[in-house]
């Protein structure tokens, strides 16, 4: 294969690796900080493509057409609408039912998904149909050979990088994270320090929900494309890189993310079948990878959780 | 006016009531310490002043001020730190995002540097392992972070709870001339111990816990000749005095 083809699977695995990262760095938060498993995540990035995309139709809808305006628009309206959403479902479903069984609240935050899917499915205009996500990035592209690097592409993944790189020094540079890091070790004594619980994780559960917002409007722009299911398998993803890289594990969730984007990347090009089974490669080997390391690649030492 | 003042208050886990009407005072500028053997109830009293437990009747007041509901951050605003049982590091934390964690709700980052420097000055080991993750240190040194962390914030009041549980004896020795000198700088002590002679040699004023009530109460001195107290209690702890 030649180098160009190479390259551009390689800028297409960054892009999704991104994504995923962005989808498990929210699992990863909201375990630590809880002790849940939030399964409702990938649906609240639907929401959040969702939103960004009723804003764009709003803002072209009174003749804004600048489309840097309306993606600057677009996306910091889906990433804070999405945050508030996801504290609200933090303080009025999460956190009631700490004290219930973890059973419990992975089928509530099923349900929830499924309650947030269907309600976009109907309440939508013409939900159930696939939507047009509008291409707002330029994309004008850098030939070199067979490898074409389009504009709006190098835009995003720039964005989502950086993205990652400051979710990474809020939470282990700012006084938030610190705070946010305490409450994931030790709840009760983080509470005698003088932090507030419920703030933190309701602060926490937004940030996650932002980031997956983020996610869901990147992967919007990508494919000019969304629809109300498209959170089902982004969610899972993101669940499963979270636990590859290890639960609760911050570094942990955004390897995970790249991994998974790049067994998918070599499902399709490097192996014999057709690409359209590089899911079925990718999960299987998170299976195989599993039962070799049942705690993920970077462990939470088990000994930490005294 | 009090520093602390319990009234009659009791405290439940799962309905079963573990304090059952327990009032106590503690006088600013004191080591008042709660002795008692183990499951009478101590570590109970701790928990319902920061509201980690909160009781279901009674009343708490810490200066003068009602803190029985308020959430626990809001109780260590008004001026309470705690030392808890056990050290309770944050173990992947460091040394010094421990101590800073004392400091939470300090706005001032001279004040918390000042601090800082005033713990690294008390514990010199703790100055050359700053960085290091505060799981990975022995237990003598994460007393001193503990200890540290408790006066990071600045607090009018300290609640320490089995300062000495599971360190050396060389280590307890030290630990509790510490104490006296925390009180000297005019921080109020609440000291819970299981340890009688170490802990009556240092407070002022001490109260005796069995099975969610008082039963005794004094000076220390007046404690030390309380042989009910001792022969009830402390068993043949009597024959080494």
């Amino acid at each position: 294969m030649d180098i160009g083809l190479l390259g551009q699977y390689l800028a297409n695995g960054i892009m999704l690796g991104t994504m995923y990262a962005l989808v498990a760095v929210g699992f990863t938060l909201f375990f630590g900080v809880l002790d849940v498993i939030k399964f409702s995540h990938g649906d609240v990035l639907m929401l959040g493509a969702f939103t960004g995309f009723t804003v764009y139709l709003g803002m072209a809808g009174i003749g804004i057409e600048n489309p840097w305006v309306l993606v600057v628009f677009v996306t910091l309206s889906a990433v804070i609408g999405t945050a508030f959403i996801g504290a609200v479902i933090a303080r009025y479903l999460v956190l009631p039912l700490k004290s219930a069984p973890p059973l419990n609240i992975l089928l509530i935050t099923l349900m929830l998904g499924t309650a947030i899917r269907e309600a976009v499915r109907l309440f939508f205009p013409d939900g159930s149909n696939p939507k047009p996500f509008p291409s707002l990035l330029p994309s004008s592209s850098v030939e070199l050979g067979n490898f074409s690097l389009r504009a709006d592409s190098a835009i995003l993944v720039g964005v989502g990088l950086a993205v990652i790189v400051g979710l990474h020094l809020l939470i282990n540079r700012t006084r938030l994270g610190l705070a946010i890091r305490a409450v994931a070790q030790d709840e009760e004594t983080a509470k005698t320090m003088g932090i507030n619980y419920t703030m933190i994780v309701l602060v926490t559960f937004a940030i996650g929900s932002g980031a997956a917002a983020f996610a869901g409007t990147m992967n919007g722009l990508y494919y000019n494309e969304i629809n109300f299911g498209m959170g089902l398998l982004l969610g899972l993803i993101g669940f499963s890189a979270a636990i590859i890289g290890g639960l609760g594990n911050l570094y942990g969730a955004i390897l995970g993310g790249f991994l998974f984007a790049g067994l998918q990347t070599v499902g399709a090009v490097a192996l014999p079948f057709a690409s359209a089974y590089k899911d079925v490669f990718a999960f299987a080997v998170v299976i195989a990878l599993m039962a070799w390391k049942p705690t993920g690649l970077i462990a939470e030492r088990t000994s930490d959780r005294v | 006016m009090s520093t602390i003042s319990i009234e009659n208050i009791y405290t439940a886990y799962d309905k079963a009531d573990v304090l059952l009407g327990v009032s106590l005072t503690v006088a600013p500028g004191t080591i008042t310490c709660l002795l008692g053997s183990n499951g009478a109830g101590k570590s109970t009293i701790i928990r319902s002043i920061l509201g980690l437990t909160p009781p279901r009747a009674g009343s708490i007041k810490i200066n003068g001020r009602e803190i029985v509901g308020l959430p626990t951050h809001r109780v260590i605003a008004e001026g309470v730190a705690c030392i808890p049982e056990g050290r309770r590091m944050f173990p992947k934390l460091t040394v010094e995002e421990n101590l800073r964690l004392g400091a939470f709700q300090v706005k001032d980052d001279g004040l918390i540097r000042r601090r800082l420097a005033d713990v690294y000055e008390t514990f010199p080991r703790l100055a050359e392992r700053r960085d290091q993750l505060a799981g990975t240190m022995s237990g003598g040194e994460q007393a001193m972070v503990s200890i540290g962390r408790g006066l990071m914030g600045g607090p009018t009041v300290l609640l320490i709870d089995e300062p000495s549980l599971g360190l050396s004896p060389l280590f307890v020795k030290e630990n509790f001339k510490i104490i006296e000198r925390i009180r000297d700088q005019g921080i109020t002590v609440f000291l819970v111990e299981q340890n009688v002679h170490q802990t009556l040699a240092i407070a002022d004023y001490g109260y005796v816990m069995s099975g969610g009530r008082l039963v005794a109460q004094g000076t220390a001195e007046e404690l030390k000749k309380n042989p009910e107290v001792h022969a009830a209690y402390f068993g043949n702890v009597t024959q080494t005095s």
